[in-house]
């Protein structure tokens, strides 16, 4: 119903481009809020909103970090508290030194001042809003990586229970470190922010008093600055990255993310405008107290994330002013209605109804319908899929290799060994899957790994990208792999496809093929943000050599470039694997049954592909089961059988080899096509 | 008093403290176990549980201390106070699991966490807008027997806590390890497909599981009520966190891991509060699970890290 | 053959994993007293048609019937009690529990009692050595002692059809040869035997028919005897068969 209701309001301007819609829609809104203070005269309104907006810069830093990088934080408060305490700490009056001459930079830079209560000379801080922010936000940037640091390699359930562990301890230290924070009471006197007077225009310095208007349009600017922020590093490299870890770390690994660093990054990012959003809250209420960050408000913060949508931005905001909606207008006005109602027709208990005290159960309910029916929130993040034309739907099988490979730039693949693979063990616990494999993959070659279920084969892939432990080994262009992590491997040129497809399934197949140029990209969340010329010509870069890429399987990808890679088949869904391996620019391509699930026609038509690019100059490193690919495209083929190389050789060579067919097809078959293949010579010779 | 007495005062409230955090653990980890799904209902169940049993305990007309029962009366109002609050807890815990969570059984992701979240709100506040917010008095019918240990106190209500949990970890023990749907439980834990090929209703094991786990929780309740003489309606989240670190601690999804956890977290409870005061040893807990599942998330007894997915 | 002939009857299944076209209109018969033997390379379907038969998986058509009845709307656990168990890829024991209390798990469905007592007796008189182990736990057995352990567990079910997943996998080839001959013995003392292998000689030399799968169609069929002459199943293991593909 609400579509139907947006189509209606569209119609008239149904011609314009999506951009320019979207971006009246938010000139209209952000006008809207400017305007309201003007009209009303209502302070206790206009002071909710500004609350309101608080939650909102807090909702979408939670964002950053649930939504965009799928770490679930329940004591997001935290950080709150410690934004809120650092300001309240250096202008309430409670951390007051001695004075000394030594202080007396500072208070000529008006950071601090000399005052006197009766008794010795003391320093009192005088922080101003404007520094606080900007710094606040740094301090809670720092300890966003302090607390991430040992904890965010944790699996998603015990991350947030460690979060919500974290959540509990701030306010509780806030308590009890009561020289500094004044525990339970709280700091009061918090200082709210002042204009500085400045000559030049004669304006003469404003201090905000307790009037709610001056906060309601720095809480609107902080708003603003966030659903910016939020916007542009979700369509950049950092979001890409961080969506990609949400959606299959080990993929995202793989593919050349450093897991560590980028988790690290959205958790600091998350805790620094949550730090912020403190900073603002308390120098609007001038006061700070424990209460304000427990777990409920942590808590709240996730109702208003699972509300919008989790990751995404308007959603959450959405989410955030519909919940303080519900709390500040909507219960209390029902309340009232209730109460009238119940003098009207003399009901004690409508006259005694509060529905306020039923807030937080509105949330628990919230939570439970929006889990059990609508996951994705009410604005979900992935956007609806453009439907196709006929003639995109339907791909004919091509043969001959690419389409327009000419936009690709070619490999020199050098001479040499590319891969040198030395006695690699691997065990797991008591097993032993690989057992002092040797294997050595010269530059531009094509080498085939085949063997029963179970040899090893994906285990070797494994040792090679860093995903197992490995003993041994293995030197890539001169370059030992092991001990690297899958994101340096990758980093040196190694990119690689799984068996089971590991695509990331809510991003589009252009995102998909994006990330694997992520480590070939630059990008860092300044730039995300501000997006210099530098920035933008990388990104355009990025975008173009995607499309390149993925162009080169005709009209099979090209058209469904915006899709979700979730809806593809299962073919297209291996072609855009291996386009985000190319993506990633690498010099040998490890391929894990590229043609499985396919049919025989598709599996010609990937194999001549393949083909094609090793004739460009990429080595070649694949594993197969379809005897007919391996023949078709491999110069030299090893067998594997329980961790153990058992032969080596031409594709030919290994068909016929005694040990090879023994270990498929079982002892006893050996001797009868020896049998067969004598009598069958036989009968040749006789004519 | 002498530090030996001292010691051995804490030991006893140290135990007692572990007897209702271990119980509360071994509902928690039991589901874990089985689903490895965090529930976050659970210590609002635990608190509801103390609730049902302050309200049979009035209807049963006993009064603050205005009614003081011994020898078979009173073990017939325990008994009755307990299984009336394990079933219905129990009951609670079953329709949670049928009717919210069976939906979200293949939905991978934090959806089915972030919905006992949900659930965990609306059991708080159907208790805070039914009851009132405010502190409870709890019946307490036990009469006033003590023995002196040296300077240490060591009471009736003391005894009867460790019996009744020594009875119930006893009959898990056994119900778990002798039986053929413990064991249907503990086959599907270690291989629910494997499980579901050999005959075993998972989707009953699972409900059984809830039902354990939350009748648990509510003896624990009940526990609770009998230890501190009263009820309120916000005693659910520190009970519950210093648990989950007991389980976390112990092994989580680990049955012996949670009755051991839970009785070290008591000790460490009772000597930090002693030592240190109350809140400082709220920190002391917390840190300890947050350096727990850093260094050692398997825990003391525990096989599997939760490192990887 | 007559109707009355034949215990399990796939016919016509169509099986997707998503849009992976997993089982390709295949069939198969089995008839009381034999030992079937499903044959086939890497990733061609065996899996698929065992998780089907134990109702894992469910088909998008055909159907499966059991001793005349079908079976497609029954879950696992009814299977099992109408008399079809499964020996699983790679043993599967539960392995915290000990060897007696896997035997245990395997008569679930079961009431404990004479019959009972007479098929562990039966179980201990095939696997000495799984009687010998019977309190340790399973997870500290070595692979073919698991697999005894896994075979009992079936047969504490009292199937009339034994399925049994990859038998000789990970197995050394003393243990193989072991394996093969009580699976010889059980099928003689009455059981039919339904046996996904990738070991096709072993499998053939027991076996009375076979059926040979490659990419989720049947390409080859017929008497052991006579598919263990044919070379072109080394094709079908290879992935080279040309298949009449419609696709």
């Amino acid at each position: 119903m609400a579509s139907a209701i947006i189509t209606l309001i569209n119609r008239p301007f149904a011609h314009w481009s999506q951009e320019k819609r979207q971006l009246w829609a938010t000139v209209l809104l952000a006008a809207a809020f400017a305007i309201y203070p003007l009209l009303t005269d209502d302070d206790a309104n206009i002071d909710t909103i500004a609350n309101a907006m608080s939650y909102a810069t807090l909702a979408l830093g939670l964002n950053i970090v649930v939504g965009f990088a799928g770490l679930l934080d329940l004591g997001y408060a935290a950080f709150f508290a410690i934004g809120a305490y650092y300001y309240g700490i250096f202008t309430a009056y409670q951390v007051m030194p001695p004075w000394s001459e030594a202080w007396a930079p500072l208070a000529f830079l008006g950071l601090v001042e000399k005052i006197n209560q009766g008794g010795p000379d003391l320093v009192h801080f005088t922080m101003s809003f404007w520094l606080a922010l900007p710094t606040g936000a740094l301090v809670a940037g720092f300890f966003g990586v302090l607390f991430g640091a040992p904890t965010l390699r944790l699996r998603g359930d015990y991350l947030a229970i460690v979060t919500l562990g974290f959540g509990e301890i701030v306010p509780i230290l806030a308590r009890n470190m009561e020289s500094v924070t004044n525990g339970a009471a709280g700091l009061n006197g918090v200082k709210g922010p002042t204009l500085p007077a400045i000559k030049a225009i004669g304006f003469g310095g404003y201090s905000f008093g307790v009037d709610a208007t001056p906060y309601y349009y720095v809480g609107m600017g902080l708003v603003a600055l966030l659903i910016f922020s939020s916007i542009r590093l979700r369509d950049s490299r950092i979001g890409r990255a961080w969506m990609a870890i949400r959606e299959d770390e080990t993929a995202a690994s793989a593919m050349g993310i450093n897991l560590r660093n980028f988790k690290l990054l959205a958790f600091a990012i998350g805790a620094s405008f949550s730090g912020f959003t403190g900073v603002f809250f308390v120098s609007k209420l001038q006061v700070a107290t424990p209460e304000m960050f427990n777990f409920s408000v942590s808590s709240m913060l996730i109702v208003m994330v699972v509300l919008g949508g989790m990751g995404s931005v308007w959603g959450v905001v959405l989410g955030a002013g519909l919940l303080q909606l519900l709390q500040t207008w909507i219960l209390p006005q029902t309340t009232n209605v209730l109460h009238d109602i119940g003098h009207a027709i003399n009901s004690d208990m409508l006259v005694a109804a509060d529905l306020v005290q039923w807030t937080q159960m509105f949330f628990g309910i919230i939570i439970v319908v929006m889990m059990l029916f609508r996951r994705d929130g009410l604005i979900p993040a992935t956007r609806a899929q453009p439907k196709l034309e006929m003639e995109e739907q339907h791909a004919d099988v091509k043969r001959g290799g690419f389409v327009n490979v000419d936009r690709i730039e070619k490999w020199n693949p050098g001479t040499g060994n590319a891969l040198e693979i030395k006695d690699v063990t691997v065990r797991f616990g008591g097993l032993v899957a690989l057992n002092k494999v040797n294997l050595t993959i010269p530059a531009g070659g094509v080498v085939a790994v085949i063997g029963p279920n179970g040899s090893g084969k994906s285990t070797l892939f494994n040792a090679i990208t860093g995903l197992v432990t490995a003993e041994g080994s293995i030197k890539f262009e001169g370059m030992e792999l092991i001990g690297l992590r899958p994101d340096e491997v990758l980093q040196k040129g190694v990119a690689r496809t799984f068996q089971n497809i590991r695509l990331f399934p809510k991003l589009t197949v252009l995102e998909n093929v994006l990330i694997g140029e992520h480590c070939r990209l630059k990008t860092l969340p300044f730039g995300a943000i501000f997006r210099p010329p530098s920035a933008r010509a990388e990104e355009q870069g990025a975008l173009r050599k995607a499309l390149d890429i993925i162009g080169l399987f005709g009209n099979r990808l090209t058209p469904r470039a915006n899709h979700t890679v979730s809806g593809l088949s299962y073919a297209n869904r291996r072609r855009v694997e291996i386009s985000r391996a190319l993506a990633s620019r690498p010099r040998i391509l490890l391929l894990d049954e590229p043609t499985a699930g396919m049919n025989p026609n598709e599996t010609l038509e990937l194999a001549e592909q393949i083909a094609e690019l090793n004739a460009m100059g990429l080595t070649i490193l694949i594993i197969e089961h379809k005897l007919d690919v391996v023949t078709r495209l491999a110069q030299s083929v090893t067998v594997l059988d329980h961790g153990d190389v058992i032969a080596q050789g031409s594709a030919d060579e290994v068909q016929r080899n005694e040990e090879v067919l023994t270990a498929y097809l079982g002892r006893a078959h050996r001797a009868k096509i020896e049998a067969q293949d004598a009598a069958a010579a036989k009968e040749k010779a006789n004519g | 008093m002498t530090s030996g007495d001292l010691f051995l005062q804490q030991l006893i409230n140290g135990l007692n403290l572990g007897a209702m955090y271990s119980l509360l653990a071994l509902g928690f980890t039991l589901v874990y176990g089985i689903m490895e799904l965090i529930n976050f209902s659970h210590f609002n169940v635990f608190m509801v549980g103390c609730f049902i049993a302050l309200g049979v305990l009035k209807l049963m007309g006993m009064d603050g201390q205005a009614v003081i029962l011994t020898g078979l009366p009173l073990i017939g109002v325990l008994l009755v106070t307990f299984l009336i609050t394990m079933f219905s807890s129990g009951m609670i815990g079953v329709g949670i699991e049928r009717l919210l969570l069976r939906p979200l059984r293949a939905v991978t992701g934090p959806a089915a966490m972030i919905l006992t979240i949900g659930v965990s709100y609306i059991l708080f506040n159907v208790i805070l807008i039914g009851i009132g917010g405010d502190t409870r008095n709890f019946a307490n019918p036990l009469p006033t027997v003590t023995w002196n240990i040296g300077g240490a106190v060591l009471r009736l209500r003391d005894v009867l806590i460790w019996g009744i949990t020594v009875i119930l970890m006893l009959g898990l023990t056994y119900f778990v390890q002798f039986t053929k749907l413990g064991k249907g439980m503990r086959a599907t834990a270690q291989d629910p497909e494997a499980a579901r090929m050999m005959g075993v209703e998972v989707d009953n094991v699972v409900g059984l599981s809830f039902f354990i786990g939350s009748a648990l929780a509510g003896a624990s309740g009940l526990i609770f009520g009998l230890y501190y003489n009263y009820a309120k309606v916000d005693m659910g989240f520190s009970a519950g966190l210093r648990a989950f670190t007991a389980a976390v601690l112990g092994g989580i999804g680990n049955v012996p891991g949670a009755m051991l956890g839970g009785v070290l977290i008591g000790l460490i409870e009772a000597s930090s509060s002693q030592l240190i005061g109350q809140l400082w040893a709220d920190v002391v807990i917390f840190s300890i699970l947050v350096i727990v599942l850093v260094f050692r998330p398997a825990g003391l007894l525990g096989r599997q890290a939760p490192n990887k997915s | 053959m007559a109707e009355s002939d034949i215990l399990l009857d796939f016919k016509g299944i169509n099986t997707y994993y998503g849009d992976l076209h997993a089982l390709k209109d295949v069939s198969y018969t089995i008839k009381r007293g034999e030992i079937i033997a499903l044959l086939g390379g890497n990733a061609c379907g065996k899996s698929t048609t065992m998780k089907t038969i134990m109702g894992v998986v469910k088909p998008a058509t055909g159907t499966l019937t059991f001793d005349g009845e079908n079976i497609l709307g029954l879950t696992p656990a009814q299977r099992v009690m109408r008399g079809i168990a499964p020996v699983l890829e790679a043993r599967r024991l539960f392995p915290r529990m000990t060897v007696y209390e896997n035997l245990e798990m395997g008569a679930y469905t079961r009431k404990k009692g004479p019959e009972y007592d007479q098929d562990l007796e039966r179980v201990y008189s095939l696997f000495p050595r799984v009687k010998e182990r019977r309190n340790q736990i399973s997870g500290t057995l070595s692979g073919g002692e698991q697999q005894m352990v896994a075979i009992g567990r079936a047969l504490m079910a009292r199937p009339r059809l034994l399925c049994m997943d990859e038998p000789s996998m990970g197995l050394s080839p003393l243990f193989v040869e072991m394996v093969f001959d009580i699976i010889k013995e059980i099928n003689k003392q009455g059981t039919t035997i339904f046996m996904v292998e990738q070991n096709a000689s072993m499998a053939l030399s027991i076996a009375h028919r076979g059926y040979v799968l490659q990419t989720g169609v049947v390409v080859l069929q017929g008497d052991a005897r006579d598919l263990e002459a044919n070379p072109l199943i080394r094709e079908a293991y290879l992935g080279e068969m040309k298949v009449d593909a419609d696709e």
